[in-house]
Parts: structure tokens; C-alpha cells; sequence
């Protein structure tokens, strides 16, 4: 966290700099669907963010030494293009990137029903099309709506949400200032079917209740993308395509 | 991943041809549909989504201060590169650029830098000390065929949107990049034994050698490649040359309309 200093992030009225409640979340758009090359996709617009993400497979495992034999590997990529941000990123790799993709495929691998395709791979891929903190969350969102729509069997739907601290008030969804100046962010994935967690992470400074309030948050704000999720598959099936 | 060109698909797009049909019904000169959004993405400095078919594809243009080149003190920069992402297609694994990728780069960007439509003078800041680098990065979303003509039309109009962030790096007010022309490029590919333009998917994928021509506001060429194995004659070339003509002035229009113009 970027720490807590002159920056003034809750108005005297007690509301956040755009305006948002303290639970409130910004508001989130989703098409499932969207790239036609893939076999599964989903475009997530979460506040500013924009995250796409396509599946392909299940498909034959290669390099073989990456094969399970009892189940599939989910090979996540989650990446930002290099206009995502105010300042360019450089194209390709990095520890963050790297690191997040890890952490997000083993989330999915918790929730996809990957023992039906032994031996095989799941490509999903993630790219970040703008930025405005809360990325690896949309991510997560989109990923596992373009899993849906590729038809993949999931225990239940994974949904990215975080809650955060600022100016010792813990608060849902932060944005970019907030993020750049709070004290802390607790980003989660959530099943809110079964009420489990698949992804988490954090840094900053949390007391243990603020934990749990950060938590409740996250679990609110979660029922409501998982709405939103849900409406975006019938959607895309309702059609009559495909 | 190699990719496995169906003997059947070839034998299709070869009877086909022989009465100057296409897959999808086009006929030999038609392009798809295009959808182009300008203006569409926060946080790039101007932005273009171009929708041709199956094909996906957008540019963001972003700004960097540098030192100039030694011999070129008052000269700024301009570079534009494509990634032909995992996520546009099973075919594309992960890892650094590939020769598609930098070829598809390089190709759309000399056809901006050679038109002129920038003037390197005019992004200098402090001659000898500071000039704006100016990049156009192209993600490719979804590849379903003539992913090059997508490219150089979203990275001109990205380009074309583009506001110079002078306020954020300290240095004077914000104002709009001048652009001088419309550089657009026209791609054709030999399918069943004759071009036609705008391939799609099925027909890269049957089909043989690509031409890819970028020509400027005037008709004049500024850049041309030939792709992938296979050889044309003159006569051939003179057919599409005059195409392009037609195809490029047509693409210009609409990125003139969606400007408001």
C-alpha cells in the first residue's frame, strides 16, 4: 500500500471522493461471449477497469510434463496491454503478472470441475484493457464467466471482489486513489453459492475486526456480481445463437 | 502449435474460385464489415477498436519523454508495435514476440511513419534535451483473418484521437496531436489460386501468399510487404494495386466519419 499520508480520501460528509458509500461498489458491466475465436469469453467492466478474458479447451496437455494424470491444469495468463495504465507498460512479463496468474489458476482449479479432463489443459487467457485498481479482481470475474460460457463445469461461479482501508475506515471496492494512498486492500475470490473462498491476498494493515468487516463487505458486494454474472450467461444464451 | 492445413478446405477454395465465388459468399473485391469505435479506452492518450468479422483488434497510443537521438536533437520518436496475443487464437502460444507479431508491428508501423503524418519536429519539447516518444501498442483480441488491415486502420485512428499529456509530465497545456493524412492499409491473399481482399480466417488458413499495400491521403504508396511462400506477376499486382486504391479511400471516409468530419 502506497501508505497513509496527506491525502484526504473520505469527504467531511462521510462519503468517498466519488461519492460512493463506504459499501458501496462501483458499478460492474458484463457480456459473455464477446471473441468469437475463443470457445469461451467475457468482457468485465468494473469502475474504470475493463478486463477481458477468453477460454480454449480443454485441449491435450503440452509440454507433457506439465500433464496430470487425474485431472486438468487451468494455464492462466493474466496480462496488461501497455495502454492499460497512465504509464505505459512495458510488453511481456513480470513478477507481478506472473504472480497473479499463478495465484488466479489455482483459484479456478479449485472451482472447475478439472478432474472430468485428465491429461488435458484449460487456456484462459486474461488481458487488461484499462486500469483503475481492482484489475486482477475483474480478471477473476471475467475469467470465470468466459469458463461458463465455454461450457466448462464449475463447482460454482468464482467472483473477484475486494474490500480495503482508508483513513482507518474500511471501506468496499477501492479505486485508484484509494488504493494508491489506503492502508490496506483484501482482495478476495468468492463462491457465493457455497459461501467458500478460492483466492485471496492482501496487504496493509488490518485489525482483526477490520478483517471481518472487509470480509462481510466482500461477501455483499460478491451476491451482487454474481447477479450480474448470471444475467450476462442467460443473456448470452437467450439469444438463440449458438 | 502447428497448424494443420486441411487439404479439404484447399480443394473447397479451389472449385470455389474457378466461378470467382467466396466461403462466406463475398464476392472477390468485398470486404467484411467494419466497425470502428474511436476514443474508447481510459487511461491511452487516444484509442481505436476496429471489428472486421471475427477479427478484434484495439490500439492505444501512449506518450514518454526522452532524450533525443544524437544526430537528430530536435526530433522526437514514433514507434508502433503488435502483439498477437494468446488470448486472439489457439494457434498463438505464450512467450516473447514472435516473427508474426513484430512482422504485423513493423509492417503497420512504417506505413504511418513513412505517409509523414507525423512531424517528428513538431515533438520536440527542448531541442537537444527533451522530444516526446509517441507509441502505438496494437492488442489483437480475436484473430479471424486480415488482422493487418484491423491493425493499421485502429493504430491511424487511435493515433488520430491522440491528446499530448504535456500537463501530466510538466510541460505546458495539454493539446491535441497534429496528424496530417490517413494512411490506410488494404491486404490481399492468393486463395484458390487468384487474390482477393480481405481474407478471411478459412482463406488465410487454405490460401497462399498475402500483399499488404499502405497507401496515404494522395494514392501514394508508403508501404509494401509480401508474406508468406508464393510469387505474383505484375499484371497481378496492377489488379490490386488499383483495389486498393478503392478499399483505402472508402476506409478513410469512415474513419473521417466516426472523427465527426
Amino acid at each position: 500500500m502506497g501508505g497513509y499520508g496527506d491525502v484526504k480520501l473520505l469527504r467531511d460528509d462521510g462519503l468517498r471522493l466519488d461519492g460512493r458509500k463506504l459499501d458501496e461498489m462501483r458499478p460492474v458491466t458484463i457480456e459473455a461471449g464477446i471473441l468469437p475465436a475463443a470457445d469461451g469469453s467475457a468482457m468485465v467492466t468494473h469502475g474504470l477497469n475493463v478486463a477481458v478474458a477468453a477460454v480454449y479447451g480443454p485441449m491435450e496437455a503440452h509440454p507433457r510434463k506439465i500433464q496430470r494424470q487425474d485431472r486438468a491444469v487451468i494455464d492462466v495468463r493474466y496480462n496488461m496491454a501497455p495502454f492499460s495504465t497512465s504509464d505505459r507498460i512495458r510488453p511481456g512479463f513480470n513478477r507481478r503478472s506472473r504472480e497473479i496468474s499463478k495465484v488466479t489458476a489455482e483459484a479456478l482449479e479449485s472451482v472447475v470441475l478439472v478432474e472430468r479432463y485428465p491429461r488435458s489443459k484449460i487456456r484462459v487467457e486474461i488481458e487488461i484493457l484499462a486500469a483503475e485498481a481492482g484489475t486482477r479482481c475483474a480478471g477473476i470475474t471475467a475469467a470465470s464467466v468466459a469458463l461458463a460460457d465455454a461450457g466448462i463445469p464449475m463447482r460454482d461461479l468464482l467472483v473477484g471482489v475486494a474490500s480495503g482501508k482508508v483513513e482507518d475506515i474500511v471501506v468496499l471496492d477501492l479505486d485508484k486513489a484509494e488504493d494508491n494512498y489506503g492502508q490496506a486492500d483484501l482482495p478476495v475470490g468468492i463462491l457465493p453459492n457455497t459461501g467458500e473462498i478460492a483466492f485471496l491476498q492482501m496487504d496493509g494493515d488490518l485489525s482483526p475486526d477490520e478483517y471481518n468487516l472487509a470480509m462481510e463487505y466482500n461477501f455483499k458486494a460478491a451476491a451482487e456480481i454474481h447477479e450480474i454474472m448470471v444475467d450476462a450467461l442467460k443473456r448470452r444464451y437467450e439469444g438463440g445463437e449458438n | 502449435m502447428v497448424e494443420l492445413v486441411p487439404t479439404l478446405l484447399r480443394q473447397e477454395l479451389a472449385r470455389l474460385a474457378e466461378d470467382d465465388l467466396r466461403l462466406d459468399g463475398r464476392g472477390r473485391w468485398d470486404g467484411r464489415d467494419v466497425d470502428l469505435q474511436i476514443d474508447c479506452l481510459y487511461n491511452a492518450e487516444g484509442s481505436a477498436k476496429v471489428v472486421m468479422g471475427k477479427t478484434i483488434v484495439y490500439a492505444g497510443v501512449k506518450f514518454e519523454i526522452r532524450t533525443p537521438w544524437p544526430d537528430r536533437p530536435s526530433q522526437g520518436s514514433l514507434m508502433c508495435g503488435a502483439e498477437l496475443r494468446p488470448v486472439a487464437h489457439r494457434k498463438y502460444e505464450p512467450g516473447p514476440p514472435s516473427p508474426q507479431s513484430i512482422e504485423l508491428g513493423r509492417v503497420v508501423d512504417r506505413g504511418i511513419r513513412e505517409s509523414g503524418c507525423i512531424d517528428m519536429e513538431s515533438l520536440c519539447i527542448v531541442p537537444g534535451e527533451k522530444v516526446w516518444g509517441v507509441m502505438i501498442d496494437i492488442h489483437v483480441l480475436s484473430d479471424g483473418g486480415n488482422v493487418f488491415d484491423a491493425c493499421g486502420l485502429a493504430a491511424i485512428a487511435a493515433l488520430r484521437t491522440a491528446v499530448v499529456p504535456a500537463e501530466r509530465f510538466d510541460v505546458g497545456e495539454d493539446y491535441t496531436l497534429k496528424v496530417n493524412g490517413t494512411p490506410i492499409m488494404a491486404s490481399f491473399t492468393r486463395v484458390g489460386g487468384r487474390y482477393v481482399f480481405d481474407p478471411s480466417e478459412e482463406e488465410e488458413l487454405g490460401g497462399d501468399e498475402r500483399i499488404h499495400i499502405t497507401l496515404g491521403d494522395e494514392g501514394h504508396l508508403h508501404s509494401l510487404q509480401k508474406g508468406l511462400r508464393g510469387v505474383f506477376t505484375p499484371a497481378e499486382f496492377a489488379e490490386i494495386f488499383e483495389v486498393a486504391h478503392q478499399r483505402c479511400s472508402e476506409l478513410r471516409k469512415l474513419v473521417a466519419t466516426q472523427e465527426g468530419n
